[in-house]
């Protein structure tokens, strides 16, 4: 064969007993934290290969939904979701995860949706922190019922607190977005004050324009960033049971700002790229969408639609240097594609379940993929030439 | 008148010399005296060479010297009284006290004389009464003169061509006085007895000449050499009286059971005559050149003078195996037989019937030779270079078509005649099909419903090669009826004609090799056969999927369609490298040049997506969805085997779903057989993992009217390679399962909690010893050795008792099988024979019967030596021995019960046996004998030839068992006499009793 032949993982982490949910670097250190549906948490040295810590983050009746981090969370915190109704954060000491959380939110959530921190262009992170690694956010997962009222009726009072300016970043980068209590709505909740601050669509009395949304029926992923045109400003992308995606623009919580229908199964996975203009998903029927984000018209546009042989994907990521996407699969398959031109590069086989979540480190050299089987396999794929 | 007179003179002078001669003989006291006296004879007689006169006293008083004098003396002595008379002097009394001292020339000259230059036909008469005259009583040297004589014989008919001194002697009779014709007939008769007799009448020690063999070559060589000079000399008169003496010793040679002998010689002299008739007449052959040619009309009247049935069918028999073996075309072939005994078919039905009956339906030749017979008395007219040409009269054809067929057709044929002739006769019935068109078949109605009936019969017959046939002539058939539209009835041929002889034949030859293994071979050798014989001819389809799945891999490796780009297999990285960097500058160019991997994707592995076993009994009721159920099916052995808890509550529901579902529904065409062996092996696990749970649903099943044959066998397969399985286990088994450490990843697999400067692993110590050796763990590991230091053991270990690591930490499981044989055996033996809706196993489902004892028997092995077998071998041998069962039609069942009983043989232990007789139990000892004598009588009669091995090796068994059993009835019998206490209590005197009348004959009977 001319070609070469599809590498194998560079390192296989086994310890989990469980299907592992989710995956997530650090922002800076060599540190990668899984998630499993037993409710435990991992934390990986990804250079030696080796468990550093385990501890059991929720219930493991429950177990963990999601994990992840972030640099604008700071250092040494990490974020997890379980599908007992919390999301927590916790702190990271001496290689091990406090014996408590840090803060709990009572979302009394019990979906599948995986939650989302902020996700910023790679300029703005620069600015803040002179520190180049942004943070990959995880593939955002099933999301029950956000139910969208595209009614606009609603209060617009409460968009300041969601801005997030470039100066303040750390101090307004702190927020979540999580499919809330009522499964068809996102919400968003601080950190910092530990309160739910918006849902969206915004809770309206009166609405008979509600039905026509309710057919979207439940939110299945969601993805919070802040696009540098936005001045800052929140924006919401949300996929929904019925195959459509919107966008939200927090300033407006009553109507997205545009709604599309790219899949016809539920769409189970959002990326966002890193520049924000622009993003992959993923859902239960057999295509992966590309699409464009233009802020100034606040529309989605289709770039790139690829078929699949098997239909689901879980989960999608895409590098931060933007170059190259990644997709789990629940054939088994991790399968990564050029981002910008939308071709496949190669199709991994190694986990022996469903894969649940991919994710890349901040300095584009490693992906690791979390699977069903209990594994989590690290790939180094097309490695970014350090220059410097 | 007057010469009449003299004539008379002549021979009362003859016989008075005679007389002297004799008298000075028996008064002679010095060899001298003898030799005169013979000589003084011989001279009236022969031309003696004065050199040989040693006697002095020769009286020359009479001495005739004219010829023509000479040669009546000579007559008037053979023809008359004096030679016997002088013979039987010369012959005993000279033969045992002078002889060895004549001299060489005196016996070569004057003493063989006598002999040889007389008229062979008398000499013959006189000399061969001698071969085997023992006198008692007489002074004769019986010794000598048998020696003597058996040289004159050698001398006489050998070396000097007796036989055709003699044929000429007769033209001469038969032309000197015709009034004496009358007579010639029995005296040529008794003659040709006589030359044919001597062989047998020779005594062992004979000269090696005198031997059949070698005589009768000879002999034959002689009669052939008479043969080819009647026919370049063409004197009608005699030759008539000459052929029938020949045909007359061809005959009685045939009776001697020399025929093979006589073909021998003859065929190739007829052959070659053929073949340079063949030659001159360049290809153009026709009836008139052989009609015409002398030779063959001298041939043609010898055979007609064969008058003997029995030698004509010799002869005819040996020729055919003659020309095959001389690699005679068909052509060739043809005109030899024809050349031979084509006026004896015309005209003598018997003949006739030798070749269209006998040879076609009783005997069996190589397929070559049928081909032959087929075109001699079927078709009957000369082929066309090598085919079987059809001549305009059909009548034969169809009548002989109609004939096969119908004994074809037969299901008693089927059953009652040897495979070789089987196939035998499937050859001859497919080339008569060959040589048939649409119209004549439809002229006989019967062959066509005969033909159907054949065939069916023969489709669901266990035997591969029955099948074979009945594909065979379906597809013959087929091609009468329609040639365009074809019948294969079996998937691995595809071709437009059938090689009878190799399809056939050779494959009849390759069961034979097979079979010849022995016993236990045996078992192996059908269980492989047993598993694809369920599966229906799902070797041949294998070998067909192994061909596309290989050309499905050529084709995947050999993609013309690839673009092979040198450059990205040599500098990949490097251009990813290039990439990336440029990309930093500009995106867009950079992202182009990411070069993608291989992106060949299969499904092969997502095959298992069970994971509980429930999942897959749901899938596997799911009958219309096919992918479901061939995943569960595909996943299902596994799961089975991992044995988890809810196996045994669903373990009878699972089998009874494996085994009703419809392989051939859900798998795509060509895939039936992995399917098929995958849900088996699922069966087998769970009959492995939970035999009781499964056991039960399974017998239930079993005689259920709602499974179907195929669904039986493959349950009865299933059990008993389950059976072989539980026998067989001799897995390790870890005894404790060691549980991982909590943490760990792939580059370090060792605990955190082990020292970790160590160069080798540690190991936990298994101990499994006695109590307080196990007060803590330990630790172990392999030292690598510093420079220069001696191995001296593979490990070193720091433990207090090393020795028994390996019993310890591994747990070899035994032979599981003892503990459910029961389960196995009775519920399936328990109402056999009772014939229910849709189960006929004494009748229609033979072939189910037969997998059912085999399985019994597989089970009565896997028990063997274990108290069970000895339990379950008497009702065994109770089934087996039902005359439905023992004496099954069906070879096929026959076999399995050979094989059963085979087993219980070897699976009794013979202290069993001994107990079994000493509690004066002799129902087993009964049984046991049933065997022994039911065997023999397989051997004996049985047509099959498997049979007959089986039984034979049935029989050795059966000897081997008695010779143990009598050993340990012995030893028994010496304890119990030796050893005090209870023993002598428990074993009264019955055992004595038994050893008294029983032992004798447990050697052989047992």
């Amino acid at each position: 064969m001319s070609k070469r032949p599809p590498p194998d993982p560079v390192a296989v982490l086994r310890g989990h007993r469980h299907s592992v949910m989710d995956v997530s670097f650090h922002p800076s250190k060599s540190l990668l934290f899984t998630g499993s549906a037993d409710g435990e948490l991992r934390i990986w040295d990804t250079i030696q290969h080796r468990t550093v810590s385990s501890a059991w983050a929720h219930s493991r009746a429950n177990g963990v939904l999601a994990v992840a981090a972030s640099p604008w969370l700071g250092e040494n915190k990490v974020i997890s979701q379980g599908r007992d109704g919390t999301v927590k954060c916790w702190d990271i000491e001496d290689g091990g995860l406090s014996r408590d959380p840090l803060l709990v939110l009572n979302t009394s959530a019990y979906h599948f949706c995986k939650f989302s921190l902020v996700k910023k262009p790679k300029t703005s992170l620069k600015e803040a922190e002179g520190q180049s690694n942004n943070h990959d956010e995880q593939d955002v997962e099933d999301k029950r019922n956000a139910q969208c009222t595209d009614g606009s009726v609603g209060s617009v009072g409460d968009s300041d607190l969601l801005q997030v300016t470039d100066g303040d970043h750390a101090e307004s980068a702190t927020y979540v977005a999580v499919a809330g209590e009522e499964p068809t709505e996102v919400e968003i909740w601080d950190l910092n004050t530990r309160s739910k601050i918006i849902q969206l669509p915004q809770a309206t009395p009166d609405e008979s324009a509600s039905a026509s949304t309710k057919e979207r029926g439940m939110c299945m992923a969601v993805q919070l960033f802040s696009p540098p045109e936005s001045q800052g400003f929140l924006h919401v992308l949300a996929g929904y049971e019925d195959g459509s995606t919107l966008l939200w623009d927090i300033r407006n919580p009553k109507i997205p700002l545009t709604s599309v229908k790219f899949h016809s199964e539920p769409v189970l996975s959002l990326c966002v790229a890193s520049s924000c203009d622009g993003g992959i998903s993923g859902g239960a029927d057999d295509k992966i969408v590309m699409y464009n984000i233009n802020h100034s018209t606040g529309s989605l546009t289709l770039r790139k639609e690829i078929i699949l042989e098997r239909p689901g994907i879980s989960g999608t990521s895409i590098r931060p240097d933007g170059k190259i996407a990644a997709t789990a699969g629940w054939d088994h398959r991790v399968r990564v594609y050029n981002y910008r031109k939308g071709s496949p590069l190669a199709i991994l086989k190694y986990h022996g379940a469903t894969c649940n979540a991919v994710s890349y480190s901040p300095d584009c050299e490693l992906m690791a993929s979390a699977s069903e089987d209990a594994t989590v396999a690290l790939w180094k794929l097309y490695p970014p030439h350090k220059s410097l | 008148m007057a010469e009449a007179e003299s004539k008379e003179a002549l021979e009362t002078k003859l016989v008075d010399k005679v007389g002297e001669a004799i008298s000075a003989i028996a008064d002679a006291k010095h060899v001298d005296q003898v030799i005169s006296a013979v000589h003084s004879v011989a001279l009236l007689l022969f031309p003696v060479d004065p050199t040989t006169r040693i006697g002095e006293k020769v009286s020359s008083s009479l001495v005739p010297c004219a010829k023509d004098e000479r040669s009546d003396w000579s007559q008037t002595f053979y023809r008359g009284v004096a030679f016997p008379t002088f013979a039987r002097v010369l012959l005993l009394d000279v033969a045992s006290d002078w002889l060895s001292c004549f001299p060489v020339s005196v016996q070569k000259h004057l003493y063989d004389s006598f002999f040889l230059d007389g008229p062979v036909v008398e000499v013959v008469q006189v000399l061969v009464p001698f071969l085997h005259h023992v006198d008692k009583n007489s002074s004769v040297d019986a010794n000598s003169v048998q020696t003597n004589v058996e040289r004159l014989l050698i001398l006489c008919l050998l070396e000097n061509a007796g036989v055709l001194k003699m044929t000429k002697e007769i033209g001469d009779y038969y032309q000197g006085d015709s009034s004496r014709n009358g007579n010639l007939k029995p005296l040529l008769s008794r003659l040709s007895q006589i030359l044919t007799s001597i062989p047998d009448k020779a005594r062992l020690k004979s000269p090696p000449l005198l031997s059949s063999h070698l005589y009768f070559k000879h002999i034959t060589n002689q009669l052939l050499q008479i043969l080819d000079d009647r026919a370049s000399c063409n004197e009608a008169n005699s030759t008539d009286i000459v052929l029938s003496f020949v045909g007359e010793m061809f005959s009685r040679i045939c009776r001697r059971g020399l025929s093979d002998l006589l073909l021998s010689e003859v065929t190739p002299h007829v052959l070659a005559h053929v073949r340079r008739l063949l030659n001159s007449n360049k290809g153009s052959v026709e009836i008139e050149s052989f009609q015409l040619d002398p030779t063959s009309q001298i041939w043609l009247k010898t055979v007609e003078a064969v008058t003997d049935p029995y030698a004509v069918e010799k002869m005819a028999e040996q020729l055919l195996h003659q020309l095959y073996a001389e690699h005679a075309s068909d052509v060739e072939a043809f005109w030899t037989i024809w050349t031979l005994f084509h006026r004896n078919v015309k005209h003598q039905a018997s003949v006739r019937s030798i070749f269209v009956d006998k040879f076609l339906l009783w005997k069996v030749f190589p397929i070559r030779c049928l081909r032959w017979i087929l075109q001699f008395s079927v078709l009957e007219c000369p082929p066309v270079t090598n085919t079987l040409a059809k001549g305009d009269i059909t009548q034969g054809l169809l009548e002989t078509t109609q004939r096969i067929a119908s004994v074809w057709s037969k299901g008693e044929f089927l059953q009652s005649v040897p495979l070789e002739q089987q196939a035998y006769i499937t050859a001859a019935l497919g080339l008569c099909l060959e040589n048939m068109s649409r119209e004549e078949l439809d002229r006989k109605k019967d062959v066509m419903h005969n033909i159907l009936q054949g065939v069916s019969c023969r489709l669901e017959n266990p035997g591969d090669l029955v099948r074979k046939m009945a594909s065979s002539i379906a597809f013959m058939f087929s091609k009468v009826i329609d040639p365009k539209n074809l019948l294969y009835l079996d998937d691995s041929f595809t071709g437009n004609a059938i090689d009878w002889e190799s399809e056939l034949q050779t494959a009849v030859g390759g069961v034979r090799s097979i079979t010849s293994s022995r016993e236990n071979g045996d078992g192996e050798t059908k269980t492989s056969a047993s598993l694809t014989e369920g599966n229906d001819s799902s070797g041949r389809n294998k070998q067909k999927k192994d061909r596309k799945s290989k050309d499905i891999a050529n084709f995947v490796l050999a993609d013309p369609d690839e673009i092979v780009d040198l450059a990205t297999l040599n500098c990949g990285t490097e251009s990813d490298k290039d990439d990336d960097n440029a990309s930093v500058s500009s995106d867009n160019s950079s992202v182009t040049s990411l070069e993608p991997y291989d992106l060949l994707d299969d499904d092969k592995d997502l095959g298992k997506q069970f994971t509980h076993l429930v999942d897959v009994v749901g899938a596997l009721r799911k009958t219309n969805d096919a992918d479901g159920v061939e995943k569960a099916i595909y996943v299902a052995e596994k799961l089975v085997r991992a044995s988890p808890d809810e196996l045994t509550h669903i373990a009878g529901d699972f089998a009874r779903i494996l085994v009703q579902v419809r392989c051939s529904d859900i798998t795509v065409e060509g895939e039936e057989d992995s399917a098929e062996e995958k849900r088996q092996r699922a069966l087998i696990a769970l009959l492995v993992t939970r035999p009781f749970e499964s056991l039960e649903t399974l017998n239930s099943v079993l005689y259920s009217p709602n499974v179907d044959v195929s669904q039986r066998i493959m349950i009865l397969d299933v059990m008993s390679e389950a059976a072989r399985e539980l026998a067989n286990t001799r897995t390790l088994k870890p005894k404790h399962q060691a549980r991982g450490p909590l943490i760990s990843n792939i580059s370090d697999p060792q605990p955190w909690y082990l020292p970790s400067d160590a160069s080798t692993p540690w190991k936990k110590v298994e101990e499994t010893a006695s109590f307080h050796l196990n007060w803590a763990n330990r630790y172990e590991r392999e030292l690598q050795p510093k420079p220069g230091q001696k191995m001296k053991g593979k490990t070193r270990r720091w433990s207090l008792r090393s020795g028994d690591r390996d019993q310890s930490s591994t747990d070899w499981s035994q032979n599981r099988f003892p503990l459910y044989a029961a389960a196995f055996m009775l519920p399936a033996m328990k109402e056999f024979d009772k014939k229910r809706h849709g189960v006929d196993l004494l009748g229609r489902d033979f072939v189910v019967l037969g997998k059912l004892v085999h399985m019994l028997g597989v089970c009565m092995q896997c028990a063997s030596m274990h108290p069970e077998a000895s339990a379950l071998a008497l009702s065994l041998l109770d089934m087996l021995q039902r005359r439905e069962v023992c004496n099954h039609p069906e070879a096929y069942v026959r076999r399995a019960v050979l094989f059963a009983a085979s087993s219980v043989l070897i699976a009794l232990h013979p202290s069993y046996i001994v107990s079994a007789l000493a509690e004066g139990n002799f129902e087993l000892a009964r049984a046991l004998e049933w065997i022994r004598t039911w065997a023999l009588q397989v051997a004996d009669s049985d047509i099959d030839r498997d049979c007959y091995s089986m039984a034979l090796s049935c029989l050795q068994l059966h000897a081997e068992m008695a010779l143990q059993t009598s050993r340990a009835l012995e030893s028994a019998g010496g304890k119990s006499s030796s050893s005090m206490g209870p023993m002598n209590i428990s074993l009264p005197s019955g055992i004595s009793k038994l050893t008294s009348f029983k032992l004798p004959s447990s050697n052989v009977l047992l």
